[in-house]
């Protein structure tokens, strides 16, 4: 399978601080990769450091091969390499539709016409075509986060990077953001997901990674990860998290 | 020539003789302090878009220009901000006199505009500044996230949401130059405050001569700040929105009324 992102080696410290130490792992076309792992241990920064957002302070990320920083200009491999967030981040001075047009526009030169055609498909998708003109601050959490997805999938993303996507969401709209990751990830969409949602991860995963301490403890599918962990550190986190869970 | 001998006779006496008058210092008062503070807005912007410009990495000798720059930036609004605005326009005006950029004759309007520019500029400056860090940076990070260039993300993201928080410290500072602006009458700018001096050393009657200025800058302050507010609704947009289709009639659509959703 054709590799889009191999990281090797990732470091990241903030001063003295070490988050992340060592991490190497890639990610094929088509995978839907779920990271776990306890508050702190690195995960947001992981992604961070993928999408720059963080500048890594070790290590090489390579996209098809070729090393990120250089392969092509950051914007370009921003737009390809697309980021969920939390806390939905959608801009507030726009509008639901304008929300998807921005980076169409501004990032990838789009015309006014071809940006909204492209804005409209993704909302859909995602089922909020019908509130393209509310603003952000008129739509619950859960349409924020489809919003943010569509936004996303507008610059026609190789990979999107999710960080916790529902962990902000009240416990009734956690299921109509996971339906929407469901279907990308059965249309083939490459995703790199840090969830605590282990049913989420269970079903829909092809490979699940669980950080503790800032490295990758273990990498495995997830019926071999979930049922027959092999590092006692996975086997400690997925007691205390499963008895609250599943 | 019979002189008023009431409060109310002297006020009309005045009105009457020096009414023209007035109404021009009304007009220059405004000019400056709206275009004093129009400028002074796009100094600050600038200067406080230059000073979120992330620095380059790499060696020092990178960093050090946009550093100098930031440097002499932060003297700016030191000094504007630490000094009066009156003594600021005693040190320009005649600065550049003495430097030969203006000549005693040359109308002291361009000079005044400019210095209410600078000074409003180290003000508006810090403002923005403000204003930019009220927008939660998790927009800015999304903007970066879809490939979007830091000035990008500021002029279609932050900046419109920075402005539109910071709508209520703009319009104290138009106010506050409305009302500062009498300060120029220290270089010989006919402004609200000049001509009312005129009007009062010629009879004597400092009372009432300010009586009708003190009303008229009333006047001016009161109406800007209404008119503010209505701008700030304007800049709010609609409190609706329309949901559009629906699984049983895709043509049809609905409003919603935020105060009632
Ligand atoms: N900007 C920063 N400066 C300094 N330390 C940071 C910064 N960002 C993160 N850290 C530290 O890095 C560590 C890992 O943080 P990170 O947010 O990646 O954890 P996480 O696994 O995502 O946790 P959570 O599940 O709570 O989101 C934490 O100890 C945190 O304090
Ligand atoms: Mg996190």
């Amino acid at each position: 399978m054709e590799k889009i992102l191999e990281i090797q080696h990732l470091e990241k410290h903030f001063g003295d601080h070490v988050v992340l130490k060592d991490i190497s792992f890639s990610v094929e076309k088509g995978d839907v990769i779920c990271i776990i792992g306890s508050s702190g241990s690195g995960k947001s920064t992981l992604l961070r450091c993928i999408n720059f957002l963080e500048e890594p302070t070790g290590g090489e990320i390579l996209y098809h091969g070729k090393n990120a920083e250089t392969a092509c200009k950051r914007t370009i491999y921003n737009s390809k390499v697309g980021m969920v967030f939390q806390s939905f981040n959608l801009f507030g001075n726009h509008t639901v539709l304008e929300n998807c047009m921005l980076g169409q526009m501004q990032v990838l030169k789009a015309s006014r016409a071809d940006a909204e055609k492209r804005a409209l498909t993704y909302l859909q998708r995602v089922g909020m075509d019908a509130y393209r003109a509310a603003r952000p601050a008129q739509l619950s959490g859960g349409q924020k986060q489809r919003v943010a997805i569509a936004r996303a999938l507008c610059m026609e993303p190789e990979v999107l990077l999710f960080d916790e996507p529902t962990s902000a969401l009240d416990p009734e709209m956690v299921g109509e953001v996971l339906n929407v990751m469901q279907d990308l990830a059965s249309a083939g969409m490459t995703m790199l997901i840090v969830t605590h949602e282990m049913s989420f991860a269970r079903d829909v995963a092809s490979r699940v990674l669980f950080m503790d301490g800032g490295v990758i403890v273990e990498d495995a599918p997830p019926q071999q990860l979930f049922s027959q962990p092999k590092q006692p550190r996975t086997q400690e986190f997925l007691k205390r998290v499963l008895a609250r869970q599943l | 020539m019979n002189v008023p001998s009431t409060f109310f006779g002297w006020v009309s006496f005045l009105l009457d003789r020096y009414g023209q008058l007035f109404l021009q210092g009304t007009g220059i008062t405004l000019l400056v302090a709206l275009t004093g503070t129009i400028l002074g807005f796009v100094i600050g912007l600038l200067v406080a878009i230059v000073r979120t410009v992330p620095l380059p990495k790499g060696p020092w000798y990178r960093k050090l220009p946009l550093k100098l720059v930031h440097f002499l930036l932060n003297v700016y609004i030191e000094v504007f901000r630490g000094t009066p605005m009156i003594v600021q326009s005693m040190v320009i005006y005649y600065g550049s006199m003495m430097i030969g950029l203006i000549k005693r004759g040359t109308p002291v309007l361009p000079a005044a505009i400019l210095i209410v520019s600078i000074n409003t500029g180290a003000y508006m400056a810090e403002i923005i500044r403000g204003g930019i860090i009220s927008v939660d940076k998790g927009q800015k990070e999304a903007a970066t996230a879809i490939g979007m260039t830091h000035w990008q993300a500021m002029v279609h993201v932050v900046l419109p949401q920075a402005v539109r928080n910071i709508m209520p410290s703009i319009g104290n500072e138009f106010v506050v130059n409305i009302k500062d602006s009498s300060v120029l009458n220290v270089i010989s700018l006919n402004e609200l405050y000049f001509t009312g001096k005129s009007a009062a050393g010629n009879y004597g009657r400092y009372f009432e001569a300010f009586f009708v200025i003190a009303c008229i800058y009333l006047v001016l302050t009161f109406s800007v700040t209404r008119l503010l507010r209505l701008l700030e609704r304007k800049m709010d947009g609609k409190k609706n929105y329309t949901i559009y289709g629906s699984q049983s009639d895709s043509h049809s659509s609905i409003t919603v009324n935020e105060e009632e959703a």
